[in-house]
């Protein structure tokens, strides 16, 4: 009986489900043209690998086929896995809860669950530690009560926790964006025809935002496999920390950054082909998505909602707060270098700066990758598929890598010279480092676009340019702005390629925490990643969430 | 939390053209900034030297605004990780816009030697420090002195627990209390030092007994002076200015460093020095700015802001450090060691340290 009702309760919306892709067309060669010389931009880091590598001759055989690559790479891999599980249900359940629930304080949890994702990984984890190692802050408080020694969180679980807690704005980004926006009726029907609220998330709700899902869970996977500030400060030994430690030696380095670059590749390649059989389903702007009330569980509910942000947000900031007023009400005695460079006013700068190619960054990110998003949306063709596994493959390179690749590019390419360490230079790195975000996120947004509007405004003769601008944009607008955000929140935390291609001179607020923390000024430190949080805080507001929010 | 009426097609329209605008603008942006950008370069090119530096802008900036307004010379200054730095060097090659490569640590500059990047300095110049505080190819000469000290807790380690020689360490009685951070350079180097002094068999066997005694991997210095202060570790192996610095900070700090005593290679000294590039296209200035980083008045900085030692005999050590002479600078030559670095990285993840 069940299967019937199933069955009649899905066949008409099949039925009335228009085509988003083309299957039967053949994509236009301006945007296959389009896509190569895309392809050809993200490939540089990859590039660059397989240039040195092939370079190394012998010794890239003997660094591969050591047995010491192997427990590297089988850590790097199983965090990857862990940290998805977690932090696709945390992101997902957070981003429900915000976007179609009634849980109380919803408002503030839109605006404060993206932000974890600016904070720097080592600075993250660093806090954390900080906070919950024995001695620590929470140490301190819970020793009154007779709790001597807290249990220690490194290694594995260490790494683990803390990456789900900065990374799963990957998935609750995309997916708040998806289901901010999907047509409430089907649910209705399921209502009316007697579903459970439970019944209508799992068959009705969960199956149109497992694209939007699916695009944050990868992300995760291999935000994590690249992540080197959380997996250091956490003692947990994977591929980017041999990398790291093996800096100074190219012959050890070179091979383990391709092999990263390998896994990242055969990760996308896979998703992709698992994502084929995904369901694909529309945006439609008609009606504020349905709000389920929790009834009982909302209380529940807000304690799990600040929970995971009361230890992703306010407890790192915490502890970086704390770091900052003792150290300034102690540390004046080190007056000779604060005239210089240790006032608060000496952040401005960095600030500016953090928000000017932060901005840029997202904006152009967003704009380069669209017409792969197209392409691989609406079209199947073999480049599309390779122009996608190039293009989010280069998010699992570490920064060095992506620097260095375009130090060589840079300085190789006749005519390209005069542009070494410049901005220009600097935001091809972030495009080609965090574009991922964008692209996934713009792939959520093109295939949530139905073809029957774009049919009947070519019918009613708009043009190419007015049906993008007024049908597609506006459709895809909440997924654009969530892939935007993202990438906006990747750039003001960068370090590895900031610190190598930025112009002489030039610094961001993560270079300045970065330099803190290595001189050992924690006050500074604190200081400069309260303001990050802070500016991050606003510009998320102020261009994800408010402008997106039309829909609630 | 009211029912909107559904917007209608038309009202969408002024803002997707918005949305257009955003983009466009940005786009404008980007295309003045890089004109701006050609223009600094091109115009400023003459009298501007361009220095990379292991040591961050709070270590060394004040002297290079220093430098600036007495010569008139600017300086285009880029911080990053030693070996880091290193590598755009030598990717970099002929066209590498650095005129001074100031390090953290001798296996970034060895790295740099390694690939003839280097410019000699001159003998006036070298003959300034202690020739054991330079190298012996005249490539690089040393700007301040850091010494690797066992930072301890004094709540958790009684003074007469403190070990007498770095190698005693892997003694039972220090089992699962000592911390090292494998990745950091400076810990890289005294393993360097401890395969001069005790050969490559014994310093293997050292590695392998503390890995064995359950020493506590960190990522850095900075991790392990903060874990020693909270108590989570009893003692850890770092420089010994982490601690002075986080002293001032936080003065209530239990963590004190102990210096090991009669030049035992636990507290070897470690130079970060200042190097030339062979590829300076303003050989003269760079020279001129590491002459100036080596008068008692910059010196005098590391001495007292940065808590450092001097490498010049004639500016005074700060009261709470140790005279240099009981420290040891001698008998460790990193240039002899060539590409040394290489084998300590291989050796300390060989030991299944990380």
């Amino acid at each position: 009986m069940a299967a019937t009702i199933e069955r009649d309760l899905t066949a008409p919306v099949d039925a009335r489900r228009p085509r988003t892709g083309r299957a039967g067309h053949r994509a236009p060669r301006s945007l296959v043209a389009a896509g190569v010389v895309i392809a050809a931009l993200f490939a540089a880091p990859t590039l660059y690998l397989v240039v040195r590598n092939l370079g190394l001759g012998a010794e890239l055989v003997a660094a591969l086929t050591s047995a010491g690559t192997y427990g590297p790479l089988a850590r790097s891999l199983g965090l990857g896995v862990a940290v998805c599980v977690t932090s696709t249900g945390v992101g997902a359940g957070l981003a429900w809860l915000t976007t179609r629930s009634d849980v109380p304080g919803r408002r503030v949890w839109r605006l404060l669950a993206p932000l974890p994702l600016v904070i720097p990984s080592f600075v993250g984890a660093a806090a954390l530690r900080a906070g919950i190692a024995p001695g620590g802050l929470v140490a301190s408080i819970a020793e009154p009560l007779g709790i001597d020694r807290l249990p220690e969180i490194d290694g594995f679980v260490g790494a683990w926790l803390v990456l789900t807690l900065f990374t799963y704005p990957y998935v609750y980004l995309p997916t708040a964006a998806r289901f901010a926006s999907l047509p409430p009726q089907l649910e209705e029907s399921a209502r009316l025809l007697g579903r459970g609220p439970a019944a209508v998330f799992r068959t009705v709700v969960l199956p149109q935002a497992s694209t939007a899902i699916w695009a944050g869970t990868l992300l995760v996977f291999l935000y994590t496999i690249s992540d080197f500030g959380a997996v250091s400060i956490m003692r947990y030994a994977t591929l980017t920390t041999e990398i790291y430690r093996s800096r100074l030696v190219p012959t050890t380095w070179l091979p383990l950054a391709l092999l990263l670059a390998a896994v990242a590749l055969v990760t996308v390649v896979l998703e992709r082909s698992a994502g084929r059989r995904r369901a694909r389903t529309d945006a439609v702007r008609a009606r504020r998505a349905l709000h389920v009330p929790l009834g009982r569980w909302r209380w529940p509910a807000a304690a799990f909602t600040a929970f995971v942000l009361f230890n992703a947000l306010l407890g790192p900031l915490t502890v970086l707060a704390v770091w900052a007023v003792r150290g300034l009400l102690a540390g004046g005695q080190r007056t000779g270098s604060l005239a210089i460079t240790n006032g608060p006013a000496s952040l401005v700068g960095p600030t500016v700066n953090t928000v000017v190619v932060s901005l840029i960054a997202s904006l152009v990110a967003v704009a380069v990758v669209m017409p792969v998003a197209y392409l691989t949306t609406r079209y199947r063709t073999r480049v599309g598929g390779a122009v996608n596994a190039v293009v989010v493959a280069g998010f699992a390179l570490p920064g060095l890598v992506v620097a260095l690749s375009l130090v060589f590019w840079v300085l190789n390419i006749a005519g390209f010279t005069a542009l070494y360490q410049t901005i220009p230079v600097l935001i091809v790195a972030y495009v080609v480092h965090f574009g991922a975000q964008a692209m996934r996120a713009g792939q959520v947004a093109v295939g949530a676009v139905p073809l029957r509007f774009d049919d009947a405004a070519r019918m009613l003769g708009a043009g190419r340019i007015r049906r993008l601008a007024t049908i597609e944009v506006p459709l895809m607008r909440p997924g654009l702005l969530a892939g935007a955000g993202l990438v906006l929140l990747s750039v003001m935390k960068e370090l590895p390629a900031t610190l190598l291609l930025a112009p002489p001179n030039f610094s961001t607020l993560a270079t300045v925490i970065w330099s803190a923390n290595e001189s050992l000024y924690l006050a500074k430190m604190g200081l400069a990643s309260l303001v990050l949080v802070a500016v991050s805080g606003v510009l998320t507001w102020l261009l994800v969430i408010r402008r997106a929010e039309r829909f609630d | 939390m009211s029912m909107r009426p559904s917007p209608s097609s038309d009202a969408s329209a002024p803002r997707a053209r918005r949305s257009f605008a955003v983009p466009a603008l940005a786009l404008v942006a980007l295309a003045v900034l890089t004109m701006g950008l050609a223009g600094c370069t091109s115009s400023s090119d003459a009298t501007t030297l361009t220095v990379y530096s292991g040591r961050s802008a709070e270590l060394i900036q004040p002297l290079l605004e220093r430098f600036s307004a007495e010569t008139g010379i600017d300086v285009d200054f880029k911080a990053g990780d030693s070996p880091e730095l290193a590598q755009v060097i030598a990717q970099e090659g002929d066209a590498s816009p650095a005129d001074v490569f100031i390090s953290q640590n001798p296996g970034a500059t060895s790295f740099l030697a390694g690939e003839g990047r280097l410019a000699t300095l001159p003998q006036a110049t070298l003959d300034k420090v202690a020739p054991d505080l330079r190298s012996a190819d005249g490539t690089w000469i040393g700007l301040s002195g850091r010494v690797r000290v066992l930072v301890y807790n004094k709540d958790t380690v009684r003074q007469d627990e403190l070990p007498a020689a770095v190698t005693d360490l892997t003694d039972p009685a220090y089992a699962g209390r000592v911390a090292l951070a494998p990745a950091n350079g400076s810990f890289q180097d005294f393993v360097t030092a401890l395969r001069v002094e005790i050969g490559d068999d014994e310093t293997a066997a050292w590695l392998q007994g503390m890995a064995d005694n359950g020493a506590r991997t960190y990522a850095n210095n900075n991790a392990i002076v903060e874990a020693v202060g909270r108590g989570e570790v009893d003692m850890g192996l770092v420089n010994h200015y982490y601690n002075v610095r986080a002293l001032e900070e936080n003065p209530d700090l239990p963590s004190v460093n102990h210096f090991f005593p009669d030049g035992d290679p636990g507290s070897l000294l470690i130079v970060s020095s200042a190097t030339v590039l062979a590829t300076s296209k303003h050989a003269a200035e760079a020279q001129q700015l590491v002459d100036f980083l080596l008068t008692e008045e910059s010196q005098t900085y590391f001495a007292t802001e940065t808590d450092e030692y001097p490498v010049l005999p004639s500016v005074p050590i700060e009261a709470s450090l140790p005279p240099l002479d009981s420290l040891r600078t001698d008998r460790v030559d990193f240039d002899e060691l060539g590409g040394g670095f290489e084998k300590t990285i291989e050796m300390i993840a060989a030991a299944g340290l990380a």
